[in-house]
């Protein structure tokens, strides 16, 4: 346990804020652009992921363990969550013969 | 107990219609359980003495589940249950659809109403006030006629936007309450508000009761809402619904903001009587059968309103007289009303005549009814009207000549829409229409004996409110002598 | 408590037998043939004259000159106790004698005339109605029941007006009698409550006993007695709502005899009569109870010397006769006016019931113009006819001579122009009734398809006893002038109150009496050279005519002013409320609030584009937004 926060401690926290922000912001833009449902739910998981990178930098940081938890608890729910997003992409394809976000656009009925 | 009785009987007869099918078991139990309420009543007034109930429901917050009447609410009471029974019976020959439905909601509606006339707790009424819209909304949606999806949109916002100001006095009023806060209408009695307050706080809570009676220019909804209404449903707008918002002015209004009554009543009198001599005007030149009579609801209700207004003895006893005889007299006119409609298929006056050459009785009763209606001497009508005229004269005659220029449109107008349809010659619609039948002398004979009975002995009921009238008129003006002093 | 005389209860039947009348014939209208009705009705109304008869018999024998009847608490609230109660004094006995004594005439007569009509049923149980609303207005303890009966018989004369509903120019007659009538009764009520509120009481007695004490020329009292005439000037059909009074000729010629000639009509003289202590107390009031009464009589008298149909004359001759009872009332001589009331109830009854008769033979006809030589065809109704014309004319020794001598006997003791405008107006009455009687009853019959013949004798036997009463009814009431002493006006003494004035001279009213019958026997002349010797014709309808006599023709254009000046302004009116203000204000104010709301909603609804990318967009947006501002500030 000791050697894995001093090896985590090796780097310095700003390295893992910046690259935390960078994989955020490219799932975030992921999400925001593309229209591949696919692509879309993976660049969530990319998003789940910087969060949980820095939940576990700064819990090596502060040497609190709580936060490790934490990103157990949100590994789990974004696992179920992949397996409903990953089940209506399913529905979808043999529905609508597409995997095109845009055609999901009965959301204001 | 009895009170509870009477309030219960309609929600559990309701309730339980919904179980049945049998169109003629659910018109008969409902009329049954309608009758069995009038007999409560009239036993509660001429042998119960006063009574109250009250549950601590949700106590800590000072919302009693409260129950008491005094000399008016009997007066309201006695209305809402008199008419119901005539109401259900009405529709005991109509072709409708979904007769459990139907009558589960009326019977619903006359519970919400009784509990608006019985609550002796503010916020109690408040929800009675709006439980009584809904059944009524429903039935209006569901049995109108034309145009009724957007008519009745417009008729339950507006109404309801109303009852929204007085969800804000009540709250308003219920933060002002000494020590453990309460609703009781006792509590808000003694309520001693500052001037200023009062006569801001008149408007927030008159808007909701200026919207239900209708008070004239908040009366839009009322004509289009009467004429593309069921009968039995007009007849509960018409006949109960009205009232209520003369109940709440005399029980929410008079004793809680004197000074504000006091300030804006003639602000009020003149809007009310602008508001006689318009729908009387305006009545005459209506071309439909309904909407004249529609009009001259509206008349009568704005003269009652200003009668209320004066703030004086006469003036409250005839109102209070008047709220009984319009309230039957209405409900034999809309019932009139759908007779011509249904015997003639048609309510443009325009095409009508010589009805009476077919139907004699049926133009002797409808003229009878007209009479009272134009408050004949020996109708019910007359002596409301005359005392309510009473009062407007000892505020000011000029009140009087404009109160009771109603008398002489009422007759313009009436007489024309008498001509219109009763008399002349025969004419094409006219062929193939048989008199009144039996159900129809069933409701008929009862209301014009109603109406002749108080007319020509009125004191069976009027001296009902007489001590509640007198306590109020002391209390108001006890409290303006205190708000006055300081 | 005060001793009531034994019997007087038996008043409490004379009303109740029409009443009872009235809802046997009403209720069981389709089971009673024909006749049955008829004979039922004038059976009540026979035994409410008897019980008035008996009753007036009670009180002479008693030493009491009134009593009250009390049925039962009205309206009783707060300190306001109306009884249903009756007074019978020697003013309500008289008027009740009239009512039920040519009510009864007239209903038997109405059985001739009414045979054959569909309807007969229901036009005597109105009938009947109509008696039972007469006896309470002048059988009234208080204001508010001669209220009742006041509206009452304004309800049966609207019924009966337009007894023959089918015509809508009929039901517009009725409706407009009732709606004038109606503009009067808002004046009486008003009166009324301000009689309550300024003696805190209704009854006569009361009231009366209050205001004997009171000053000459309060306001209160002036206005009290100012709204009382409005009221007795719409029943009564005086300037100016008199109009209604000639329309309501529609109905069958029994009800006009009865209702617009005999009794009703008279009830604003009768109210006003019963008032006098109030009006002695308001001269201002006298004052323009004069000016109104008199100009009333000349203008009706002017319109009426123009009229083509035989009701029409009369209906005229009724308001101008109205007009001099007004007269008298203004000059403060109640009993008189009381006493006219009497002496017109006969002999315009009979006017009416002749020309029943004749539009009976006639066969409907009522123009005068084709009409002509039935004095020998019909005898009776000729000589009964020309009984009550001179009755009109106030030719001594007819009943009308000595009514109407006495009012312009009063008139003079005023003005002296008020007496020569009076006499011109009697000279009027005397021309027209006279160019009637001559244009229907001599010369040549004009129209030759009908056969005139003499009407049955359940007709002409009232005719009889009313030309009777019409010859002799004057002798009621002998002037001193003539070694009488006033009977009747003494009788009425107790009940109503007398203006003291200056009696004049007996050489003066003789002097007077000379006059007058000089310039009647001359008028009579001059008429029977026009219509007989020359047998000069009216004009028909559409003939050319002189500015004046068409202005008299079309009734000075009075119909048209009212028309042009409150009907159609009205119905303007009722259409700019509804389609300007109540559509186009009002209804888009409320909708314009609901539209508002659904426009604004419309607007916020299209962000709703349901695209997930773009719901995505707008959840960064925001959180980036919000962030923004919490770091910002």
């Amino acid at each position: 346990m000791k050697e894995i926060t001093s090896a985590i401690q090796l780097i310095p926290l700003e390295h893992y804020i910046l690259l935390s922000v960078a994989l955020f912001s490219i799932g975030l833009l992921g999400v925001l652009f593309r229209r591949n449902t696919i692509i879309i739910l993976m660049c969530i998981e990319l998003m789940f992921n910087s969060v949980n990178l820095l939940l576990t930098a700064f819990s090596a940081y502060h040497s609190d363990p709580a936060a490790q938890v934490f990103v157990f608890f949100i590994m789990i729910v974004a696992a179920a969550e992949v397996a409903v997003g990953l089940s209506i992409l399913v529905m979808m394809k043999r529905n609508v013969d597409s995997v095109d976000i845009n055609l999901l656009n009965r959301l204001k009925w | 107990m009895i009170l509870l009785i009477i309030l219960l009987i309609p929600l559990i007869t309701a309730v339980f219609l919904l179980f049945l099918k049998d169109k003629a078991w659910v018109r008969s139990i409902a009329l049954a359980a309608t009758l069995l309420n009038l007999l409560l009543t009239l036993y509660l007034i001429f042998y119960s003495p006063q009574t109250e109930i009250t549950f601590s429901a949700v106590n800590n917050m000072g919302i009693n589940f409260s129950f008491g009447y005094d000399g008016i609410s009997l007066i309201m009471l006695l209305l809402c249950n008199l008419l119901f029974p005539f109401i259900i019976l009405t529709g005991f020959k109509q072709e409708q659809k979904q007769v459990p439905l139907l009558n589960f909601l009326i019977l619903f509606a006359q519970s919400a109403l009784i509990g608006v006339f019985l609550a002796k707790n503010a916020f109690l009424f408040y929800i009675f006030w709006e439980l009584a819209l809904i059944p009524v909304y429903f039935i209006l949606l569901l049995w109108g006629g034309e145009g009724r999806a957007r008519i009745t949109l417009k008729f339950f916002i507006y109404t309801l936007s109303g009852s929204l100001f007085l969800l804000f006095g009540i709250i308003f009023l219920y933060q002002l309450t000494p020590g453990m806060h309460s609703t009781d209408f006792s509590v808000f009695n003694q309520l001693q508000l500052p001037a200023h307050t009062q006569i801001y706080l008149f408007w927030i809570l008159f808007i909701a009761f200026a919207i239900k009676m209708p008070v004239f220019p908040f009366h839009t909804w009322q004509p289009e809402t009467y004429t593309m209404a069921s009968t039995q449903g007009v007849m509960i707008l018409a006949g109960v619904m009205t009232k209520m918002g003369i109940y709440g002015a005399l029980r929410f209004l008079f004793p809680v903001v004197p000074l504000g009554v006091q300030y804006w009543q003639n602000f009020v009198v003149i809007l009310c009587l602008i508001g006689v001599i318009y729908a009387s005007i305006i009545a005459f030149r209506q071309t439909n059968f309904k909407k004249l009579i529609a009009f001259s609801s509206m008349a009568h209700i704005s003269l009652m309103t200003a009668a209320m207004f004066v703030l004086n003895y006469y003036a409250l006893q005839g109102m209070l007289f008047q709220v009984i005889s319009h309230g039957v007299v209405i409900v034999a006119l809309f019932y009139m009303v759908y007779l011509t409609e249904k015997k003639t298929a048609t309510l443009e006056l325009n095409g009508m005549g010589g009805l009476k050459l077919v139907a004699p009785n049926m133009a002797i009763l409808m003229l009878i009814i007209m009479l009272a209606s134009i408050a004949l001497p020996l109708t019910s009508g007359f002596i409301g009207e005359f005392l309510m005229i009473s009062g407007l004269f000892q505020q000011s005659i000029w009140f009087a000549v404009f109160g009771g220029l109603a008398m002489i449109f009422s007759a313009v107008y009436m007489l024309y829409a008498y001509q219109k349809v009763m008399l002349g010659d025969k004419n094409k619609l006219m062929e193939n229409i048989k008199d009144l039948q039996f159900i129809d002398y069933m409701i008929l004979i009862p209301l014009i004996m109603i109406i002749l009975i108080l007319g020509i002995y009125p004191n069976t009921i009027l001296n009902l409110p007489d001590l509640d009238v007198r306590s109020m008129l002391n209390h108001i003006s006890q409290i303006n002598e205190i708000v006055k002093g300081f | 408590m005060v001793e009531q005389i034994p019997y007087i209860n038996l008043a409490f039947f004379i009303p109740t037998f029409p009443l009872l009348g009235f809802l046997i014939t009403g209720l069981f209208y389709k089971r009673l043939k024909h006749n049955q009705a008829g004979i039922i009705a004038s059976i009540m109304i026979t035994l409410s004259f008897l019980f008035t008869v008996i009753l007036y018999f009670i009180l002479k024998s008693s030493d009491k000159q009134a009593a009250t009847v009390t049925l039962f608490d009205w309206i009783s609230i707060g300190n306001m106790k109306i009884p249903f109660a009756f007074l019978i004094d020697h003013l309500s006995l008289t008027m009740m004698m009239i009512i039920t004594g040519v009510g009864t005439l007239i209903h038997i007569y109405s059985i001739g005339y009414m045979r054959g009509d569909e309807r007969v049923n229901s036009f005597f149980s109105q009938m009947n109605l109509f008696t039972f609303s007469m006896l309470l207005l002048v059988m009234g303890a208080n204001y508010l029941i001669l209220f009742i009966g006041w509206e009452g018989v304004g309800l049966c004369s609207y019924l009966l007006i337009g007894f023959w509903f089918k015509n809508p120019v009929y039901n517009y007659a009725a409706r407009k009698a009732f709606v004038m009538n109606r503009i009067g009764d808002l004046g009486f009520i008003l009166g009324i409550i301000l009689i309550f509120f300024t003696f805190k009481s209704l009854s006569f007695s009361e009231v009366f006993s209050q205001a004997a004490a009171l000053q000459i020329g309060m306001p209160v009292i002036t206005l009290i007695t100012i709204l009382l005439l409005v009221g007795a000037v719409g029943k009564s059909a005086q300037i100016p709502l008199f109009t209604w009074l000639p329309d309501a000729m529609a109905g069958p010629t029994p009800v006009s005899a009865l209702i617009h000639a005999a009794t009703m009509v008279t009830a604003g003289i009768y109210m006003i009569a019963r008032s006098g202590i109030l009006y002695n107390l308001a001269p201002i009031t006298l004052q323009i109870i004069i000016i109104l009464g008199l100009s009333t009589a000349i203008l009706a008298a002017i319109i009426g010397l123009k009229q083509n149909d035989i009701k029409k004359v009369l209906a005229y001759s009724t308001v101008s006769q109205l007009g001099y009872m007004f007269l008298a009332l203004g000059l403060g001589a109640y009993s008189t006016a009381v006493f006219h009331v009497t002496t017109h109830a006969f002999f315009k009854a009979l006017l009416f019931l002749g020309a029943g008769s004749i539009i009976h033979a006639m066969g409907g006809e009522q123009d005068i113009r084709k009409m002509g030589g039935l004095r020998k065809k019909m005898p009776l109704t000729y000589i009964t006819f020309l009984a009550a014309t001179l009755a009109i004319s106030g030719l001594p020794p007819f009943s009308g001579f000595f009514s109407k001598d006495m009012i312009l006997n009063k008139a003079f003791e005023h003005n002296i122009l008020l007496y020569i405008i009076a006499l011109f107006g009697a000279l009027l009455t005397c021309f027209y009734m006279f160019r009637l009687l001559y244009l229907v009853f001599y010369g040549k019959q004009r129209i030759a398809t009908v056969r005139p013949h003499e009407s049955p004798k359940v007709m002409t036997y009232p005719l009889i006893i009313l030309a009777i009463l019409s010859v002799f009814g004057g002798f009621l009431n002998i002037p001193a002038l003539f070694n009488g002493n006033s009977n009747f006006l003494n009788y009425l003494q107790t009940a109503v109150s007398v203006k003291i004035t200056e009696e004049i001279s007996h050489t003066t009213e003789i002097i007077l009496i000379f006059i007058s019958l000089i310039f009647l026997s001359l008028v009579i002349l001059f008429a029977y050279r026009i219509y007989v010797k020359k047998s000069t014709l009216p004009e028909e309808d559409g003939a050319s005519m002189s500015v004046i006599t068409r202005i008299i023709y079309r009734k000075f254009y009075i119909d048209e002013i009212y028309c042009t000046i409150i009907e159609k302004p009205y119905a303007l009116l009722s259409g700019f409320f509804y389609n300007t203000i109540e559509s186009a204000i009002l209804n888009p104010i409320i909708d314009g609030i609901g539209n508002t709301t659904y426009w604004l909603g419309n607007m916020t609804r299209k962000l709703q584009k349901g695209n997930i990318s773009f719901y995505l967009f707008a959840m960064v947006a925001g959180i980036l937004l919000f962030i923004f501002f919490i770091l910002i500030i």
